[in-house]
C-alpha cells in the first residue's frame, strides 16, 4: 500500500509533477545537469520530511534524463551524457522537418523505457536484497571499488584520470576523525577539519560552480528559437518500433544496474544493440532512422529504475546522481542497504511509487508542455549562469549554516573546474565521497575476521564464489588498461564525434 | 545553429568530455604534477595516521588510496608529458579567461561578505555585477532582472524552503514580522 502514498497526498503529488517539470528543463538545457540540480537540491531540502524531499528529487532525477534529448534533437547539443546517442538519429530527423515526431516518439518511449526500469526495480530489488544479507564485507569493499572503477572507466576520458579521480573522493571522504577510533585523518591539525569536509559542498562545488565557471567560456551564444509541429505519434508507429523498445529497455535496466555505471552507456549500447537487430530500417542509422531514437531513450529511462536497485538493496549508487540521492537519504537519518529494505519496506515502495509518477508527468508534459518549454530554454546564460552560482553558495551555506562550507564549495568549484578542463571526470570523486566510509569499514570489518591475515582474506575472496566474481571483475578493469581496451572505447566514444564532425561540413 | 565547438575541450556541460586525449592542452603538465605533490603529501600524511600498525588500523585505506593516487598522477604526469603541446590554444584564452579570473574573485568576495553584511545585500551585490558585466545591458535592465531574481529566490527558499540565511545588516525578522502582522491585522 506504501506504494500509493504518492497518489493519495496532493501535496507529494505536485511535488513530482513540479521535480518532473524542472528535471525535463534542467536536463534540455546545456549545461544544467541533473546532477548540479539534486545536489543543490539536497542541501534545501533538508529540513523537510523525508517524503517531499524525495518526491521533489525523483521528479527531477526522470525528467532530467528525458529532458537531454530535447536539446539533442533540437540543436544537435545533447543536454545531458544520456542523450549523447539520442542526437545521431534525432538531429536529422528535425533537419528534415520532423523535429515534432522524433520528441512524440522519444516521449513515449522514454514513457515505456521507464516503465520497464521500475518494473524491474519492483520485482528485483526484494530479491536482491535477500541475497544481499549473504554479503560478506568483503563483498561489499570489492563491490565499493568495483563502482568507482566502472565510473572512472566507462564514463568518459581515460581510466587513470578516473581511478586518480576516485580515489581523490575516497581520500576526501576520510578527513576527519575516524568514526571507530577517533583517530585524526587528513586534518593537519587544523580544527575546522576534525568534522570532514561535507559532501554536500564537494558535490555543488564540483556539479554546480564548475560547471557555471565552464559556462562563462560560452556565454556569448545566443539562446535558440524553435519551431515545433505535431508531437503525438501515432499508434502503428509506437506499436511497430514496441519489440525493439522492450530489448532496450532490458538492456538500459542491466546496465543501470551495475554499480557505477547509469544510463549514458545504456543509451549507446542500446544505439549500437538497434543497429545490430534491426535488419531493414526506413532510413539508414544516423540519417534520421526511428529505431536510433527509440533505442536509447528507452535504454536510458531504464536505466533509472536500474540505478535504484544497486541503491536500495547495497547501498552502492547506481551512478552520480543515485550517490547524491544516497547523501540526501544519509541526511535523512536513513541508511540505504540490505537493512533498509527490511527495515522500512515503505520507503522502498514509495520510491517507486514516485518513480511511477514522474514517469507518467513525463508522458504528460512531454507530450503538452511544448510552447512554454521553449519560452524557458531561452532563457540567456548571462542571467543563468549568476543564479546558478547564487544557489550553489545558498546551498552549501544552508546544509550547517555554516561558512566554511562554502569557502570548500568554493575550492571544489575552482578545483572542478580545472579537472573538467584537463579531462578528469567528476562523476568518481563524488562515488568515492559517498561510499569512502563504507569501503573502509567493510575492509576493517573483513580484515579483522580474518584475524588481520591479508592471505586468509584472499583465500576467503577466490574461495567464494561472488568475492570470486567480483574480485575478477575489479582486476579485468585493471588489464583493461590494454591496446584491446582503447580500440573497443574509440569505438564507443568515436561515433558521437564522428557525427559532430559530419556537421561541420554543413 | 549553434553547435559545442569541438575545438574547446572544456568539458562543457557533463555529456561533452574535457581534456584533449590527443595533445597537451595548456597548463595540463603543470596540473598534473601539481597533483601528483598533491598525492605524495597525502600519501605522507596518511602514512603519520598510524603507520603499518595493523591491517585494521585507520591509516590503511587511505595509504592505499593515496598511493593509488600517486601512481595514478604519475603515470598521468608522464603520458602528459609525452603528449605533442597544443597550437591552437593559449592559458589565458582557453583555460582561464579573464572572465573566469574576474568570476571567480566575485565567488570569494560572496562568501567573505556574506556573514558580515548579509544574504540580501551582498546577493544583490553580486547578481547586479556579475549580470552586468555578462548581458552588457542597460542598468535599468540589469537592476530589474537581478533584483527581480533575487526577490523571487528570496520568497522560494526563504519562505518554501525555511532556509535561514545571514541577515547581516538587514533586519529581515523584523521585516517578516511587519507583513505579517499587516496580513493578521487585514484578516481580523
Amino acid at each position: 500500500m506504501d506504494f500509493l502514498t504518492v497518489f493519495t497526498q496532493p501535496q507529494l503529488l505536485l511535488l513530482v509533477g513540479l521535480g518532473t517539470f524542472a528535471g525535463i528543463y534542467v536536463g534540455a538545457i546545456p549545461g544544467l545537469s541533473v546532477t548540479m540540480a539534486v545536489s543543490i537540491l539536497i542541501s534545501f531540502t533538508f529540513s523537510w520530511d523525508v517524503y517531499p524531499a524525495i518526491s521533489l528529487m525523483i521528479g527531477i532525477y526522470m525528467g532530467g534524463v528525458y529532458g537531454g534529448s530535447r536539446t539533442a534533437i533540437l540543436l544537435n547539443i545533447p543536454g545531458a551524457p544520456s542523450a549523447i546517442a539520442t542526437a545521431l538519429d534525432g538531429y536529422p530527423m528535425a533537419r528534415r522537418g520532423e523535429a515534432g515526431t522524433a520528441i512524440g516518439v522519444t516521449t513515449v518511449m522514454s514513457f515505456i523505457g521507464g516503465f520497464v526500469g521500475i518494473a524491474v526495480l519492483a520485482l528485483a530489488a526484494p530479491l536482491v536484497s535477500d541475497f544481499a544479507l549473504t554479503f560478506q564485507p568483503r563483498d561489499y569493499m570489492l563491490l565499493a571499488v568495483l563502482g568507482i572503477l566502472l565510473v572512472g572507466s566507462l564514463s568518459q576520458g581515460s581510466l587513470v584520470k578516473g581511478i586518480f579521480a576516485g580515489a581523490l573522493g575516497i581520500a576526501i571522504g576520510a578527513v576527519g576523525r575516524d568514526p571507530l577510533t577517533f583517530t585524526e585523518r587528513f586534518t593537519f591539525d587544523i580544527s575546522l577539519m576534525q568534522g570532514g569536509i561535507s559532501f554536500i559542498a564537494v558535490m555543488i562545488g564540483m556539479f554546480g560552480v564548475s560547471e557555471a565557471l565552464i559556462q562563462l567560456h560560452h556565454v556569448d551564444k545566443a539562446a535558440v528559437r524553435q519551431k515545433i509541429t505535431r508531437i503525438v505519434p501515432s499508434l502503428a508507429t509506437v506499436r511497430k518500433h514496441l519489440p525493439l523498445s522492450l530489448q532496450t529497455s532490458t538492456i538500459g535496466v542491466a546496465i543501470g544496474a551495475l554499480p557505477g555505471t547509469g544510463g549514458d552507456i545504456a543509451a549507446l549500447m542500446a544505439y549500437d544493440h538497434a543497429k545490430r537487430v534491426t535488419k531493414n530500417p526506413e532510413r539508414p542509422f544516423g540519417d534520421g532512422a526511428m529505431e536510433g531514437l527509440v533505442a536509447p531513450e528507452t535504454a536510458n529511462n531504464a536505466a533509472v529504475g536500474g540505478a535504484f536497485i544497486p541503491m536500495m538493496t547495497l547501498g552502492i549508487p547506481g551512478d552520480a546522481v543515485t550517490a547524491i540521492m544516497i547523501g540526501a537519504l544519509f541526511i535523512h537519518g536513513l541508511n540505504p542497504g540490505p537493512m533498509l529494505m527490511i527495515d522500512k519496506p515503505d520507503m522502498f515502495w514509495f520510491i517507486v511509487g514516485a518513480l511511477v509518477t514522474a514517469n507518467f508527468f513525463i508522458l504528460i508534459f512531454g507530450l503538452t508542455g511544448i510552447r512554454l518549454f521553449t519560452k524557458l530554454v531561452e532563457m540567456p546564460r548571462s542571467v543563468l549562469i549568476p543564479l546558478i552560482m547564487l544557489l550553489s553558495i545558498v546551498g552549501a551555506y544552508a546544509v550547517n549554516n555554516s561558512i566554511t562550507d562554502v569557502y570548500w564549495m568554493l575550492g571544489f568549484g575552482l578545483f572542478g573546474y580545472f579537472m573538467r578542463h584537463y579531462g578528469y571526470p567528476l562523476g568518481p570523486v563524488i562515488l568515492g565521497v559517498i561510499l569512502s566510509r563504507l569501503l573502509d569499514d567493510n575492509w576493517r570489518r573483513a580484515i579483522i575476521s580474518e584475524r588481520e591475515d591479508f592471505w586468509r582474506f584472499m583465500e576467503g575472496v577466490l574461495t567464494s564464489p561472488l568475492s570470486l566474481v567480483l574480485f575478477v571483475s575489479v582486476v579485468l578493469i585493471f588489464v583493461s588498461q590494454t591496446p584491446v581496451w582503447t580500440w573497443g572505447k574509440a569505438l564507443l566514444s568515436g561515433r558521437p564525434h564522428k557525427v559532430s564532425g559530419n556537421e561541420q561540413h554543413d | 545553429m549553434q553547435h559545442i565547438d569541438p575545438e574547446h575541450h572544456d568539458g562543457t556541460s557533463d555529456a561533452t568530455p574535457g581534456g584533449d586525449e590527443t595533445c597537451r592542452r595548456p597548463g595540463e603538465l603543470a596540473f598534473a604534477a601539481l597533483m601528483l605533490l598533491a598525492s605524495l603529501g597525502l600519501l605522507w600524511s596518511a602514512y603519520g595516521i598510524s603507520g603499518f600498525e595493523a591491517l585494521s588500523s585507520p591509516g590503511t585505506v587511505p595509504m592505499a588510496t593515496t598511493l593509488v593516487m600517486v601512481v595514478a598522477a604519475l603515470i598521468v604526469v608522464v603520458k602528459t608529458a609525452l603528449q605533442p603541446k597544443t597550437t591552437t590554444e593559449t592559458l589565458a584564452k582557453d583555460i582561464l579567461p579573464g572572465i573566469v579570473i574576474i568570476f571567480a574573485a566575485m565567488l570569494v568576495a560572496y562568501g567573505f561578505l556574506l556573514k558580515p553584511l548579509g544574504f540580501i545585500p551582498t546577493s544583490a551585490l553580486f547578481l547586479t555585477a556579475s549580470i552586468k558585466i555578462l548581458a552588457k545591458r542597460s542598468w535599468a535592465w540589469t537592476l530589474l532582472v537581478s533584483l527581480g531574481s533575487l526577490v523571487v529566490i528570496w520568497l522560494i527558499f526563504r519562505i518554501v524552503f525555511t532556509v535561514l540565511m545571514p541577515v547581516g545588516i538587514v533586519p529581515e525578522a523584523e521585516v517578516i514580522q511587519f507583513f505579517r502582522n499587516l496580513l493578521n491585522g487585514a484578516g481580523t
